[in-house]
């Protein structure tokens, strides 16, 4: 059965952390969308684990910390760990600097999803920066992939 | 998978119609956010260590500089407020005078900044009071030198606030030299909001201080909201483009003030005035000369009524009409829960314009 199970909640509890961690003013616009990669990565390594369902949850969890709308986040969420899954045979072959390639892809159409529903919203952001998350956290992708690889073979976590 | 994803992604949307539409998930939203805004509470916390081993190991020398630049801070603090005394109570006169309502008295409570939103394009921040330290919906949020802006979410224990220069907030302000009022909307900018449709011909110029004019009914007037930056008149525009800068430290505050005014609408304020006018008229009517208006506090007149009281039995039931107090509003407020009161209509102008209509 799953082992040390606990250490994949503490991860996705730290990403929410620093997902609300004060940051200076020039660079909140540059913030990485740290939930979603912890969840491309456990999606891709324990795909019987860490799925939909997960991220919807954590999406949930993510709504009430920044005060969107109950599922906005979960949506988003939930949508790019299906891509993440539907894509993880590939990922998986792919050398690091494709598989950031591809991150940049699946998170730049998130945050234009997430554009459309701030939109819908009334809180339309005026202009296409907010893609630069998801290229920040392309960047950071091998860096978030190393770590957590090294941490799950240290734990043995399965 | 497919289905999965398909029944996440419809559950989502409905979520996100029922969270915007009705306030039927508010109760999910306030259980979750005890446990999660802990998180806010986290992250604030090395700087908090900071501070507090900086004050542990602040100089004497520091400390007693700081002491004595307080204490003359204080000193001219006080010296204001006797002056203030004095003209609060020639205000009060003077409204008695004029037959206009009193002043309503605003209690406020510090409050602490325990973080920021994480979008950068909304500019909301997070306190540390809420729902259980009595903080409603819609209360304005001050800090040492002006407004800064109104909570607009309620949790147990914390709330978001907020700030004038969210591009969804605008506020009803007036200008302190003249009474010009104007529409000051914020622009994204944490140094900047904008006055809309001032005309090109009326009366303002820079280093005007705006101050808040409780025309929206949900900012008590008065208060300084920011001081006009540059007014430029451009033929090819149709009205005045009036810059500002807040004079509140919105990105700087740490603690921050919360405006506990008097909860009841205007019809119930001007009901309970005219109630009171009536009962002094009444009164008026039995007993000829009503309490003189400039005395500022009502001379209860119960010597001359008790010494009459044998002879004239009629002006007896006047004496206890007579004990109210003249200022028809001084009494306190009946304090209103907040949730009676999304039936009253919006104020057009202090509301958040998010087309959500969630608040």
């Amino acid at each position: 059965m799953s082992r040390n199970g606990w250490m994949v909640w503490l991860t996705f509890a730290i990403g929410m952390l620093l997902s609300v961690s004060p940051l200076p003013q020039f660079m909140e616009i540059l913030r990485p969308l740290w939930l979603a990669l912890l969840l491309a990565f456990w999606a891709l390594a324990l795909p019987h684990k860490v799925g939909m369902v997960t991220a919807w949850c954590l999406g949930l969890a993510e709504d009430v910390l920044y005060g969107t709308l109950l599922g906005q986040n979960a949506l988003i969420l939930t949508l790019i760990t299906f891509l993440v899954l539907s894509l993880q045979q590939r990922l998986r072959m792919f050398p690091m600097w494709q598989q950031s390639l591809v991150i940049l892809v699946i998170f730049g159409l998130a945050q234009l999803v997430q554009l459309w529903l701030s939109a819908l919203t009334g809180n339309r952001q005026p202009t296409l920066a907010l893609v630069l998350p998801a290229l920040v956290s392309a960047l950071l992708w091998p860096w978030v992939s190393f770590g957590l690889r090294g941490l799950r073979r240290r734990f043995k976590i399965n | 998978m497919g289905v999965r994803l398909l029944v996440l992604v419809v559950l989502s949307v409905a979520l996100m119609v029922v969270d915007a539409r009705f306030t039927l998930l508010k109760p999910v939203r306030s259980q979750m956010s005890l446990v999660l805004m802990q998180s806010y509470w986290i992250t604030d916390l090395p700087q908090r260590l900071w501070q507090g081993v900086a004050s542990q190991f602040g100089s004497r020398t520091e400390l007693v500089a700081e002491n004595e630049k307080l204490q003359t801070e204080n000193l001219l603090l006080q010296g204001r407020m006797q002056k203030l005394a004095a003209l609060t109570e020639q205000n009060v006169r003077l409204r008695e005078l004029l037959n206009s309502s009193a002043l309503v008295n605003e209690k406020v409570e510090v409050a602490e900044l325990i973080g920021m939103d994480p979008n950068p394009f909304t500019h909301r921040i997070i306190i540390n009071k809420g729902e259980r330290d009595g903080v409603v919906l819609g209360q304005p949020v001050l800090d040492a030198r002006g407004l800064m802006g109104q909570v607009v979410e309620l949790m147990p224990y914390t709330s978001r606030v907020l700030l004038l220069t969210d591009t969804t907030h605008s506020i009803p302000v007036q200008v302190n030299r003249n009474g010009l009022r104007a529409i000051a909307s914020g622009t994204g900018n944490p140094e900047r909001l904008e006055l809309r449709h001032v005309a090109d011909t009326a009366d303002i110029k820079e280093g005007d201080l705006l101050v808040s004019s409780g025309l929206g009914q949900r900012f008590p007037a008065g208060y300084p909201v920011a001081t006009v930056k540059e007014v430029i008149h451009d033929s090819g525009q149709p009205f005045a483009i009036v810059r500002a800068v807040p004079t509140a430290a919105l990105n700087r505050s740490r603690y921050l003030l919360l405006v506990f005014s008097d909860n009841r609408t205007a019809e119930e304020r001007a009901n309970d005035a005219a109630q009171a006018q009536e009962a002094q008229d009444q009164q008026g009517g039995a007993v000829t000369p009503v309490v003189p208006a400039t005395v500022p506090k009502p001379v209860v007149p119960a010597t001359p009524a008790a010494a009459t009281a044998p002879a004239a039995p009629a002006a007896a039931p006047a004496t206890p009409a007579a004990a109210t107090p003249v200022k028809p509003v001084a009494h306190p407020a009946p304090v209103k829960p907040a949730v009676t009161r999304p039936a009253a209509p919006k104020p057009p102008a202090a509301a958040p314009a998010s087309t959500g209509g969630r608040e």
